[in-house]
């Protein structure tokens, strides 16, 4: 079976495909509508890199099915730089170099923009550090990405 | 193999698509974090999947001192919600232990109860909280306690064609789960240990997740803890006794003699952790 899925991505008009019952957010962006920002990493939850927003919360794409979302906003990595707080964590990443081999990093940037969002500009550098729990990096490089993360703290509102 | 996606708005639709035998098997669908994986895998199989997440048990309320939580709140909403916080730390500590953020903005209370995962992180502390699982079928409502729900792993009270509709649980503002794994966010615990306190009647609750067959209270250990604010002495001897107790799994997690230490340090963290916040004794 497949029906109509309306999203609203990166803040463009809303638009209406056909996707089949099962198919996950991830495939809808990447293949369907060929976003490929979003990045497929492990496809069982554990690793962050498909992360986007979904009504401004952070979601798992590749554990979201398309029609179940129907009608909501979307924010990608492609649409990241359009709000402002997502914009800052952007510099931020680009000044610390905070990526080695860059998989992760769409990621990292649209879910550390989604618990900023979420926390609030007064949320602790642990705080922040606990929402991205659930982002790996393979390269292992967490010390740029932690140092990204205080940057984007120190930022000015 | 593929599935449709139906999206009831009402109870009584939700239950009668997932009684229809026309179309093969259903299964119902909360936030999916656990079940997606296994239709992916073949572990579950259904040509059918019933989605809950537009029925109106996106909620919690208080009745009373109890919280009755919908079954498809999602963990995160849970989790900061302030009178939750601070009536119900235990429950709290447990939410915040389920995988990262992201994931518990999609995986609920319910979904965790019905899959009945033997390392769940969520069931121990609702076995010490005394929480009732309310139940919905064709033929009415029915309320089963979670001890009773959860028989074993995997294996659960739910009859064909019922869903799990709210669970109601008492308050406990001294109460605390603590847990172990390998890594935060993405693993399971090799063990969790809840604990909490009732005023009536008094007494300690103590029950382990990670065990076998199912996350399991263990009365032995609530039996030493006898006072409101036990001793450094009968919290030690109340640990041996859960460590005792219980039986554990050697798997690629942790070894059985590993996890028996584990039990005794974590009955001592969680008591400590949930008079934390009573002042003096």
């Amino acid at each position: 079976m497949t029906g109509p899925l309306t999203l609203a991505i990166n803040g463009a008009h809303p638009r209406t495909v056909d996707v089949p019952d099962d198919e996950r957010l991830l495939d809808t962006l990447r293949w369907r509508l060929g976003m490929k920002g979003t990045k497929e990493g492990c496809r069982t939850g554990d690793c962050g890199a498909c992360t986007v927003l979904v009504d401004g919360e952070t979601t798992l794409s590749c554990l979201t099915l398309s029609r179940e979302v129907d009608g909501s906003k979307v924010t990608t990595i492609e649409g990241i730089a359009d709000d402002p707080e997502g914009r800052k964590v952007q510099a931020a990443f680009e000044a610390e170099e905070a990526l080695q081999c860059g998989y992760c990093t769409p990621g990292f940037i649209v879910a550390l923009t989604g618990v900023r969002r979420e926390l609030g500009p007064e949320a602790s550098t642990a705080a922040l550090v606990d929402g991205l729990q659930g982002n790996l990096c393979r390269c292992t490089g967490y010390l740029a990405i932690l140092r990204a993360v205080e940057r984007v703290r120190e930022a000015p509102r | 193999m593929p599935f449709t996606l139906e999206q009831p708005t009402t109870v009584e639709e939700a239950l009668r698509r997932l009684a229809d035998p026309t179309g093969g098997p259903a299964v119902a669908i909360a936030g999916g974090t656990d079940l997606l994986l296994d239709l992916d895998e073949g572990r579950v199989s259904a040509g059918r999947v019933v989605s809950l997440r537009r029925l109106p048990w996106n909620r919690l309320q208080w009745q009373g001192d109890s919280l009755v939580v919908g079954s498809t709140l999602p963990f995160a909403r849970l989790g900061a919600d302030p009178a939750v916080r601070a009536r119900l730390p235990g429950l709290v500590d447990a939410v915040d232990a389920v995988g990262s953020l992201a994931l518990r903005h999609r995986a609920t209370l319910g979904g965790n109860l019905g899959r009945a995962a033997p390392a769940s992180d969520v069931v121990p502390i609702l076995l010490a909280l005394g929480a009732t699982v309310r139940l919905v079928g064709i033929g009415g409502h029915r309320d089963v306690p979670v001890g009773r729900f959860v028989r074993s792993s995997r294996q659960t009270d739910l009859a064909p064609g019922e869903l799990i509709e709210s669970i109601s649980i008492p308050s406990a503002p001294v109460s605390a789960y603590v847990w172990q794994r390998v890594r935060p966010a993405n693993d399971v615990s090799q063990v969790g240990v809840a604990v909490a306190r009732s005023d009536s009647p008094s007494g300690w609750h103590v029950a382990l997740g990670g065990v076998l067959p199912a996350p399991t209270r263990v009365v032995e250990a609530e039996a030493l803890l006898a006072r409101r604010r036990p001793n450094d002495a009968e919290v030690e001897l109340a640990a041996q006794a859960a460590a005792q107790r219980a039986t554990f799994v050697t798997d690629k997690r942790a070894t059985e003699s590993y996890r028996r230490r584990l039990v005794s340090t974590l009955v001592r963290r969680a008591v400590a952790r949930a008079l934390r916040t009573e002042v003096g004794g």
